[in-house]
């Protein structure tokens, strides 16, 4: 299937559910004000934080911000692109999985552009503001910016598609709830906001290599700030690559594995 | 006993009953508190060593995040989505017709489905007991008087969820409503980072709310941060809440209620 028409049905359907939202005012901005107070609070942790001690495994208040920032742009990003992913769980007890595999573009893509988290108007704000605010603080000079432009779209990719396989979990699991996806992110939100140092070997080897969700903040950070080697950017790029075909894939398996909701 | 308790009986036994019926949230309450709570001692760990922060130690931490861990648990892991949905899909119009008064069935199926969060603390406390070895209460009192902080939870996480969940008279999602007020609550309960670490006028703006008691107030008699005297005012602040949040609640439902439009007709 071409990639333009592909690509056509996405941006329509996302457009479509855009204009849906906004005859909702009271919802979008109550969702908007909630992505954007969590990181407001995320941002009070930190200051709070960091007013009582100086550093955390080497880490400082402005390394922090933006690990903090570029993994709320991330999740705003996944939220504003393929919130619908999380619709996976209850389209296939419903049997709403059999409209989208007779219509003439990848269920993947029809099924993520099915909904829009509105909170990801104030994540990916707040994020942009705390990233810029941690990076001018951190002194990471100008020459990284066209690297962080780079590390922003891997970012988004991976934690897309980390979260998308996740909720295809439901297809073998029949749960209307992605509770997989929910807990990695819930997981992630917790640890990856801190430096990789303070865990042990096997949560520095599952967060690499396993499930590489530190290469979505902590890893670009960590280069961008000198605790680790620019060697390690390479692996931003082939992580996105990695993630986005395992999404693909177990997708894919997924759809084959589907049987309906049966009647 | 009087009709309405049976109902309200009959109410936290079927809420209880429908959530023990999910077996896997047990699991799941687990993993998510449970590993939240393995990222915040790592954490803390790691910044207190042998020393102290703001008169917490690592051991008084240990017991510190424990016990932010059972409050947690018991918050987020109580039914506020059914309530939110009976408003969202016009159950409530159904509701109107019986003889049972709404907030007070809304509030015993929301105890029930607390009282089925229990299973998940236990284990995640038995577990955190074994693996960290947190120290006891200061005193037998103080250990009596945090239980009593812990009882007045479950009326007081009501009393928010439902001042809260009737803003869905106005929306058409809760999601938002929810994720907002879970934030709130994370942040001003000391669940993120324990208020004395907080600057006075932010421990003040935070004391002005409701929230302190969901793991500040339990923690701090649990520790012994306050005496006897001190544990008592804290509780009868914490009850002074659970009274004031749900007039506020019959005070806001009266209002929000000409808000509910039926379809058909």
């Amino acid at each position: 299937m071409p990639i333009r028409h592909a690509s056509g049905v996405y941006w329509r359907a996302l457009a479509a559910h855009v204009r849906s939202v906004i005859e909702y005012p009271a919802d979008l901005w109550i969702m908007a004000t909630a992505g954007a107070v969590w990181n407001v609070l995320q941002f009070a942790f930190l200051a709070v934080l960091f007013a009582n001690v100086p550093h955390i495994e080497g880490w400082g208040f402005h390394e922090m911000l933006m690990l903090s920032g570029l993994l709320s742009i991330a999740g705003g990003a996944n939220a504003l692109c393929f919130d619908g992913a999380w619709n996976t769980g209850s389209m296939v007890i419903k049997g709403d999985i059999d409209y989208r595999i007779t219509r003439p573009a990848p269920v993947i893509l029809q099924v993520g552009s099915s909904h829009i988290g509105l909170q990801s108007f104030g994540e990916l704000a707040l994020g942009f503001a705390m990233l810029v605010y941690g990076w001018i603080g951190a002194g990471v000079g100008m020459a990284w910016i066209p690297v962080g432009a780079l590390a922003i779209v891997c970012a988004a990719l991976i934690q897309t598609a980390l979260v998308t396989a996740f909720c295809a979990v439901n297809f073998w699991i029949k749960s209307p709830m992605s509770i997989f996806a929910f807990l990695l992110i819930q997981l992630q939100g917790g640890a990856m906001k801190l430096p990789l140092g303070v865990f042990p070997a096997a949560v520095r080897v599952v967060a690499l290599f396993i499930v590489p969700v530190a290469f979505i903040n902590v890893v670009p950070v960590a280069v961008f700030t000198g605790h680790m080697t620019a060697w390690w950017l390479v692996g931003v790029p082939l992580a996105a690559v990695a993630a986005v075909a395992l999404a693909a894939g177990v997708y894919r398996l997924g759809l084959r594995a589907y049987d309906s909701a049966g009647h | 006993m009087t009709h309405a308790l049976a109902v309200d009986r009959a109410l936290v036994v079927i809420a209880f009953k429908r959530r023990l019926a999910y077996k896997s949230g047990w699991i799941f309450g687990l993993a998510l508190g449970g590993g939240s709570m393995l990222i915040s001692l790592t954490m803390w760990q790691n910044l207190l060593g042998d020393g102290s922060l703001n008169g917490y130690d690592w051991a008084s931490m240990r017991a510190y995040t424990i016990i932010g861990f059972i409050a947690a648990t018991m918050v987020f892991g109580a039914a506020d989505y059914q309530i939110a949905d009976r408003i969202l899909d016009g159950h409530i119009a159904v509701d109107m017709t019986k003889p049972v008064d709404f907030q007070r069935a809304r509030a015993a199926e929301y105890i029930g489905s607390m009282i089925s969060t229990a299973p998940t603390a236990a284990l995640g406390v038995l577990g955190a007991w074994l693996l960290f070895d947190p120290p006891g209460p200061v005193t037998p009192t103080a250990g009596l008087l945090t239980a009593l902080s812990f009882v007045l939870l479950f009326p007081l996480a009501f009393g928010i969820t439902y001042l809260s969940v009737l803003v869905c008279f106005w929306t058409k999602r809760y999601l938002g409503i929810m994720w907002l007020r879970e934030a709130l609550l994370s942040f001003f309960s000391g669940l993120m980072i324990p208020l004395a670490f907080m600057p006075g006028w932010l421990q003040a703006a935070a004391w002005a709310l409701p929230f302190p008691h969901f793991t500040t107030t339990p923690s701090a008699i649990y520790l012994g941060r306050v005496d006897t005297a001190g544990a008592l005012g804290l509780i009868a602040a914490e009850a002074a809440w659970v009274v004031g949040l749900w007039y506020a609640g019959r005070l806001v439902f009266r209002f929000a209620v000409r808000k509910v439009t039926v379809h058909g007709g």
